[in-house]
């Protein structure tokens, strides 16, 4: 039996990290070669794990599930890394002496996190969760010339740690509970034990983890001062390929209740309820446009929660469709902030404006972007949170669903604020015009496109998304 | 004194000195070590389950041993990160270091 075969998509990126490893021991690097490996490596690991998407079985002693639903999450990781490193062609944020090392943690978080998608078994998931955390931890602080978001790496740092100790808290407790640690056996004895206060709270704290990673309410605190403090590309990757292994991950813990305790619900509810209200309400007051979308990030969270805690198999493939709604919407957002900041500086909102005369394309991808965030049809956004609320209606959470509407609205505004400076207003003191290659004006009528098809025809995808639901249990 | 809540009581308190520790010290090694104690807090939990109820009685010393592992890798990425900072700002005092607000 060729078991080696279900593991290509992973063997490719140790071996895209042994390459940039390699790399970095040599003294004299030229940043411009260096992008051009990884461009190629990354997009050939984009069609390995294309072709390794129908895959199934297990592996190292059932310890490893690869499925539809982990090579999906798989396929998104590895598109995320792609276009982090296609925007890298200007890498100003970090020292020319680091880039190979940038390369290098980027495919050792991007491996992690496509083991932490595939692993059911519980120690198999703290490896993997503080390996991927732990290369974000030294991406963070690499940032050059940048005195005044010093503090960044070490806070982002101590945060999560904190959240891993709780989390490896939850999971001992979880282990007493259930005395194995195989995630078949977890959904087998939970439900059965959820009474006992050490069952919900082992869980709740072993959540806690992703929700760190998710940047979801009671977690976010990092998630401004870091998405403001690191490197353009490296808070794309956070917001973008990172987003999706967290969510994957809150999905198939928060499955093993399988509803039996009407506690847990409401503790979701109330943390969905806060996230969106808090991220929206934040956010509108922010002059930093990383800062905004890392407002935005926190409410995304408490949007794909209402999906999630529907517990339905329809709930998990509406989140797992918003999932791929928001890497598209994000990665514009963030693609359209590093080619305007092609210096790597962190932009202000008031700096995009006449963006529509500097490049008309550049901004329509960013208003397309945001409308999307925003939940405007018909973009991918609106079918997201259309299918999510639909998910959570047919359970009945009714006054979920109108607060969740009523946050939509709140963040139009300070979407619409955006545009407004992109389209309508004049600049003060003139900008210079916004240099845009053929690959980026590629990038970005593909994304358009993406955004819009995505929307308007969203039926093989929901399909997909069902069918990855179904192979989760 | 030889059941399984005394150790998961002693789990717990060192759980909850190491998270007081995080929150209250102001000196970013104090706070490294505070998390080490939040890690072998849980450690001492996954050592008494195994011990007194596990039908498998390695599967909790594996994961300590584990952890014992990341939680040395975890020290030595915090104190590069730690000592990267302390070039910049010349202290280690948390209090220094507060720029950006959340």
């Amino acid at each position: 039996m060729m078991q080696w075969v279900l593991f290509v998509p992973e063997l490719f990126y140790i071996l895209m990290a042994a390459v940039f490893f390699c790399a970095s021991l040599s003294r004299r690097q030229q940043p411009s070669r260096l992008y051009i490996w990884a461009l190629t490596i990354s997009a050939v690991g984009v069609v390995v794990t294309v072709l390794s998407a129908r895959q199934e079985g297990m592996l190292f002693f059932d310890a490893y599930r690869v499925d539809l639903y982990s090579q999906l999450f798989k396929l998104l990781i590895a598109m995320g890394t792609f276009w982090v490193v296609f925007s890298c062609s200007e890498l100003k944020g970090v020292s020319e002496r680091q880039h190979a090392e940038f390369y290098f943690f980027l495919s050792v978080c991007t491996l992690a996190m496509m083991m932490l998608v595939s692993s059911v078994e519980l120690l198999t998931i703290y490896v993997a969760i503080e390996l991927s955390s732990y290369s974000l931890y030294l991406l963070v602080p690499m940032r050059q010339r940048a005195d005044e978001y010093a503090e960044t790496g070490i806070k982002y740092f101590m945060i999560g740690v904190t959240a891993s100790a709780f989390m490896l808290f939850g999971i001992s407790l979880l282990y007493g509970v259930v005395q194995n640690t195989y995630v078949t056996e977890v959904i087998r004895i939970l439900p059965t034990v959820i009474h006992e206060p050490a069952a919900v709270v082992g869980l709740i704290l072993a959540l806690s983890g992703f929700f760190f990673k998710q940047a979801l309410f009671p977690f976010h605190i990092w998630a401004p001062d870091v998405y403001q403090g690191a490197a353009n590309q490296v808070t794309t990757y956070i917001g973008t390929a990172s987003k999706m292994a967290a969510a994957a991950m809150v999905i198939r813990f928060v499955g093993f209740s399988n509803e039996a305790s009407e506690l847990f619900v409401q503790l979701l509810v109330v943390l969905s309820i806060l996230s969106m209200t808090f991220g929206n309400l934040v956010a509108i007051i922010q002059k930093d446009l990383k800062r905004l979308l890392a407002y935005s990030s926190i409410a995304h969270a408490g949007y794909m929660m209402i999906g999630i805690l529907s517990m339905t198999q329809r709930g998990y493939a509406s989140a797992i469709y918003y999932a791929i709604a928001y890497l598209v919407m994000t990665y514009s957002c963030f693609m359209v902030i590093m080619r305007v900041a092609e210096d790597g500086h962190n932009l202000q909102i008031k700096e995009l404006a006449g963006l529509h005369k500097r490049s008309p394309l550049l901004a329509m991808t960013l208003m397309l972007g945001l409308f999307g965030l925003a939940g405007i049809p018909p973009t991918v956004g609106f079918t997201g949170k259309f299918l999510v609320f639909a998910a959570a209606l047919e359970k009945g959470y009714l006054a979920l669903v109108i607060i969740g509407m009523v946050n939509a609205t709140i963040s139009l505004y300070y979407y619409l604020i955006v545009i407004k400076a992109a389209y309508l207003l004049e600049p003060v003191h003139p900008y210079p015009p916004v240099p845009v290659d053929s690959w980026t004006r590629t990038m970005s009528i593909a994304l358009v496109i993406l955004m819009v098809y995505l929307g308007v025809f969203p039926d093989q995808f929901v399909a997909l998304t069902e069918a990855a639901a179904r192979s989760l249990y | 004194m030889n059941s399984l809540n005394v150790y998961l009581t002693i789990g717990a308190a060192l759980f909850s000195i190491g998270l007081l520790g995080v929150l209250q010290r102001r000196n970013l090694i104090g706070m490294l070590i505070a998390v080490e104690l939040m890690l072998n807090g849980a450690n001492v939990n996954f050592m008494a389950f195994n011990r007194f109820l596990a039908p498998d009685p390695t599967v909790g010393q594996i994961i300590t041993l584990f952890v014992m592992g990341l939680a040395a890798a975890e020290a030595a990425i915090g104190l590069s990160i730690i000592l990267a900072l302390f070039r910049r700002l010349h202290s280690i005092n948390i209090e220094r270091a507060q720029q950006l607000r959340g």
